[in-house]
Parts: C-alpha cells; sequence; structure tokens
C-alpha cells in the first residue's frame, strides 16, 4: 500500500426512482397517470479505496448494490451523489477513457458478438480498443493457452457452453491489458472444473500482471481462494472491510476440535476449561468447541492427551460460508 | 467500424432470413403492380401521373424501404430491454457510434441480395429514371433519405431508455412513418390537407423525395430545393438525437444483476 488508491470511493449514493404501482380497479391506467414514485437507495454512502494491484473481494446478499457499484464504477451508471475515481479518471464523465483502462466481465451477460465466432468476436474487440497488432497476437496467444480457448475459437457463441463462454468473455476482457478487471459474478452457474480454471486465470492475471481485481461473487470458494481483501456491503452500506481470515475472526473467534476415541472408551469430561464445551458426541467422535483466545490450543490438547487414550484429533477451522451466512441472517432479524 | 462488420457478419448469419424477406418483397412488388394496374384500368393518368411512372414509384419505393429501412428498426430496444447496453456502455466507442455504424454495416450487407433483385424489379415494371439528370439527383438524394432513416430510429430507438419495453410503439410508428413517407401511397394522391402535413413530417424527405425525383414528379429543378430540404431534416435530427442522448445517458437503468 502506501501509495494513492487507484480506486477511490468516497460516500456514494445511488437512489433509483420508480414509479409506484397503484393497485385496485383501473390500476394500470393509474400506474401510467400517477405522479407518485417511489425512491430506493441502492446505494447508500459507501466509501472505500483499492490500492494497485490488489485482488479484491465485493461480497454481500443480492440486491444489497454490488452491481449498482459495479455499474458506477465502469461508468455505465451516474450516481445520486458522492465522488468515484477510478485511476484518477471520473468514469461517467469520461466513459470512453475510462473504458480503455478497465476490463468488465458481466457473468450474466456477454460482450460477445451472439452470432460471430469466438474468434471473430476477440479480433472485433481487438479493433474496437484500437489495440497494436503485436500486442492483441500476443494476448490472443497467451489467453488461448492459459483459457483452453483453443478447441472452440471457430465456434458461434450462442453454440458454446456456459463455461466456455464465460472463458470467452474473460479473454475479451483482457485484450487490450487493462490495468484494472471488474468481475461481476464470474463463476455463476458454472461446474467446479470451470470454475477453477477462471479462478486459476484470475490469479494469474493479478500475479504475472499486477492488474487490480474487483470480484463480486457469492460463491465464497472464490474468495478464500483468491482474494486478499474482502468489502462486505449489505443495505447498500460497508458492513466489514479487511481480510478474509479477520472477517472470520471477527464473527467466530470458536474454533471446534474434534476427537476421536477409541470404541468403548468413557467420555470427555471438560470440567476445568470454562471456555471449552462437547457441542456434539456422535460414536467415537466428540466435537469440542472452544475459544483459542483464552485457551491456547496447546492447553487444551496437551490436557486431553494426558486423560484419554486419543486415536485421531482434527481442528476444524470456521468456514467463511457459515460467517457470512451468519451475517446475511442477523440481517434479517 | 468494428461494429459495423460484426452486424454485417450477422447478416450473412442470417442470409436464410434475408432470402426468405427477399421473396415476400418479391411478391409485394407483384401484388402493388396489380393493384396499380387494376386502379388504373380504363384511364391513361390520374392526376397527370401514367401507369407507368406509378409502377415505377411503387416498385422503387418499397424496394428502397426494404434495403434501407429495416424492420427489426435500430438495436437500441432490444440492447435497452435485455440489459446488454451495459457491455455497449463500457466500450471505448460512443453508444450511438456504436448504433449507427452496426446500421450502416447491416445494410452494406443486405445491398448484394438487393442487387440480385434489379433485374426483376425491371420485369415487374420499373423503368430507368426520366432523365440521366434526374438519375443523378435521384443517387445523391439517397445519402440524406439513408441519413433521415438511420437518425429516426436512432431516435425512436432512445425513448426505450425512458419507457424499457417499445414494442408496441414500434409497430405504431412504423405504420404511421411507411403511410407519411409516401411508401404506400405518393404523396401527390393524398388529399392536399394530408399532403400538407405529410411534407412538414421528415417521414417524407427519406421515400417520397428520391423516388418522385426519380419518376419526374420532381422536376430536376425543384430537385435542389428537395435535397436541400433532406439536408435541413439530416440536421435536425442530428441535434435532436444528441439532446436526446444526452438526456438518456443520465436515464440509464441497466436491466437485471
Amino acid at each position: 500500500m502506501g501509495s494513492e488508491p487507484i480506486i477511490c470511493v468516497e460516500s456514494l449514493v445511488k437512489e433509483f426512482r420508480r414509479t409506484k404501482q397503484q393497485s385496485g380497479r383501473f390500476s394500470a391506467i393509474r400506474t401510467l397517470l400517477t405522479r407518485e414514485r417511489t425512491v430506493s437507495r441502492a446505494v447508500d454512502g459507501i466509501s472505500f479505496g483499492i490500492p494497485e494491484g490488489e485482488l479484491v473481494g465485493y461480497l454481500g446478499p443480492n440486491g444489497a448494490g454490488k452491481s449498482t457499484t459495479i455499474k458506477i464504477l465502469t461508468g455505465i451508471l451516474m450516481p445520486t451523489s458522492g465522488t468515484v475515481h477510478v485511476a484518477g479518471i471520473v468514469p461517467w464523465r469520461e466513459r470512453k477513457r475510462n473504458a480503455a483502462q478497465i476490463g468488465v466481465v458481466f457473468g450474466q451477460r456477454t460482450q460477445l458478438w451472439w452470432d460471430l465466432p469466438l474468434s471473430d468476436s476477440l479480433e472485433l474487440v481487438g479493433r474496437l480498443y484500437e489495440i497494436p497488432p503485436p500486442r492483441f497476437r500476443f494476448n490472443l496467444k497467451l489467453f488461448t493457452e492459459l483459457l483452453e480457448l483453443g478447441p472452440f475459437l471457430s465456434t458461434p457463441v450462442r453454440q458454446l457452453s456456459l463455461g466456455q463462454r464465460m472463458r470467452g468473455d474473460l479473454a475479451a476482457a483482457m485484450l487490450h491489458s487493462p490495468r484494472i478487471l471488474f468481475l461481476d459474478e464470474p463463476t455463476i452457474g458454472l461446474d467446479v472444473v470451470a470454475k477453477e480454471r477462471i479462478r486459476s486465470f484470475i490469479y494469474e492475471l493479478n500475479k504475472e500482471q499486477g492488474t487490480t481485481v474487483i470480484l463480486t461473487t457469492h460463491d465464497l470458494d472464490d474468495v478464500e481462494r483468491l482474494c486478499q481483501r474482502v468489502l462486505l456491503i449489505t443495505d447498500g452500506s460497508v458492513l466489514f472491510e479487511g481480510d478474509v481470515e479477520s472477517l472470520k475472526n471477527m464473527h467466530t473467534r470458536e474454533r471446534d476440535l474434534i476427537i476421536r476415541l477409541p470404541p468403548g472408551s468413557e467420555s470427555i469430561e471438560l470440567a476445568n476449561f470454562a471456555s471449552a464445551r462437547i457441542v456434539d458426541e456422535s460414536g467415537d467422535l466428540t466435537r469440542v468447541r472452544f475459544n483459542p483466545q483464552s485457551l491456547p490450543i496447546t492447553e487444551l490438547v496437551s490436557f486431553l492427551l494426558s486423560k484419554y487414550a486419543i486415536v485421531d484429533f482434527s481442528v476444524k477451522e470456521p468456514e467463511l460460508e457459515e460467517v457470512v451466512r451468519n451475517i446475511y441472517a442477523a440481517r434479517s432479524l | 467500424m468494428a461494429c459495423g462488420v460484426a452486424q454485417a457478419k450477422t447478416v450473412f448469419a442470417y442470409r436464410f432470413d434475408y432470402v426468405t424477406s427477399l421473396l415476400g418483397l418479391l411478391f409485394q412488388l407483384y401484388v402493388l403492380r396489380a393493384v396499380w394496374s387494376s386502379i388504373y384500368r380504363g384511364h391513361d393518368s390520374v392526376s397527370g401521373v401514367n401507369l407507368s411512372t406509378m409502377v415505377t414509384y411503387a416498385t422503387l419505393a418499397s424496394f428502397q424501404n426494404w434495403l434501407l429501412n429495416p424492420w427489426q428498426f435500430s438495436l437500441i430496444p432490444d440492447r435497452v430491454r435485455e440489459g446488454r447496453v451495459a457491455v455497449d456502455l463500457v466500450r471505448p466507442v460512443g453508444f450511438v457510434t456504436q448504433v449507427v455504424v452496426a446500421q450502416v454495416g447491416r445494410t452494406a450487407a443486405t445491398l448484394p441480395f438487393g442487387l440480385l433483385l434489379v433485374p426483376a424489379l425491371a420485369i415487374l415494371g420499373a423503368r430507368t429514371p426520366v432523365s440521366a439528370t434526374a438519375g443523378f439527383e435521384y443517387a445523391l438524394s439517397l445519402v440524406p433519405a439513408y441519413a433521415i432513416i438511420t437518425l429516426l430510429s436512432v431516435v425512436v430507438g432512445m425513448v426505450s431508455f425512458w419507457t424499457i419495453e417499445l414494442n408496441g410503439m414500434i409497430v405504431i410508428y412504423w405504420m404511421i412513418s411507411q403511410f407519411l413517407s409516401g411508401t404506400m401511397v405518393p404523396l401527390w394522391f393524398m388529399p392536399s390537407l394530408l399532403r400538407d402535413f405529410a411534407k412538414i413530417l421528415p417521414f417524407q424527405a427519406f421515400s417520397y423525395t428520391p423516388n418522385a425525383i426519380y419518376v419526374g414528379q420532381i422536376g430536376a429543378a425543384d430537385a435542389i430545393g428537395a435535397i436541400a430540404i433532406q439536408l435541413v431534416w439530416v440536421a435536425l435530427l442530428y441535434v435532436l438525437c444528441v439532446l436526446i442522448w444526452r438526456r438518456a445517458i443520465r436515464r440509464v437503468v441497466i436491466q437485471g444483476g
């Protein structure tokens, strides 16, 4: 860090106005005539900064305002208020200049030409972005290799599988070597193998080319695998900002120790540890929940080893999935 | 440029569609000729226009309409409804430029299909222009005519930024513009009130003007004035297009996700 962040967002607000639906008799006509509007705040005063070269996960439940933020950052929506700078540019004021320095993948829609072969689409993107031919060839070759595009380069996009299309879209977004890459749910609906391929591509880009990546996703494996830092928003405002570890720690400090005892042995007594308790006993497996901050794991394990004939044990880290589920659930209460 | 090429290639991807619509056009031209012939039965000329002039006008107007004024309209309403406008807006080329270039690309790709049809036009009764000057002026007036068609489709298409859904409106717009442009019935056959109304609207400038020049209903000298009026429409519509676009971009609502 230290240097100026490449993306600066300050007190960003985006409101959507829509005509209020009237109900009752002649509701359709009354809806058409009414001046009554409802205002909803999709983004409600978000601020954050992203340093160059970082790979950030932008998380939040459906409707939290993630996509709206991405659309503002890419310059296709104007915010209601607040300031945004993407590499020094105000995106919606200088949309074309901004476009040249960012790459965007919207998981739910494609930038490729539906009826044309993938290779044609990529070539057209090359011309739209006025990519110098040597760099175009270099990038195309690199991406064809990394994303294994070879087998379907000449297939019309409408005939590609979702995974293939997404790989094509990623290549198209990165052809002009943008400094910043926005990925809006790039792994949505993909199988495990396809996800993995896309993740490793994103990882490579960030590591090798230093591309700053902003990733929105509902797949927390994406986040655990890729993201150095996480921004979690709900209801249009930032709930958490920091690394994945501290997100987990903030909401679940406790760890589970799973102990396997020989069949038929007596059950474990933890009377002298205030911060540890047995949460589950099934067959020869016992699950002990403890707080590693008040009770070091070494102390707990050495106590257990000295008293019981333990066959095996393992420590279970809290899963991000569970953490986030707790956060989302708490929100809806 | 690239967008135009893409759209042109898309046309070729659906060449079967175009060949089909070509057959439809041929049928339409045949029926038109039959209708005008039956109207003219027993008359040498109506309002000073003879049958062969009338058939030439009707054939040419329909053909030109098919070629230059695609039923698919501009790309804007579809892109907005499907939310794909998001993708267009993150490109380093202006959105309106993309739309216009794509439309030109589509026309360019339709052109070879159209050329196939030229012999058929002659067989169906279309004559050569009344004079070499008229022929030249006709070709000249097609340029602003095409610009007007394209600008109108962009302007109307941009309404979808406000309404999202535009299909119903497009159908109505299409019918009105077809009629008032003189594609179905030439302006000289319209009642004077309707004719005056049509004349103050831009539609006649893209269909009636070039075709009336071709058949000599607008004389060689008057043609210059008619082309000047076309150019005024191009300028006005261009300004309107820019103004609407400035407001539209602030209105952008992207559908879905």
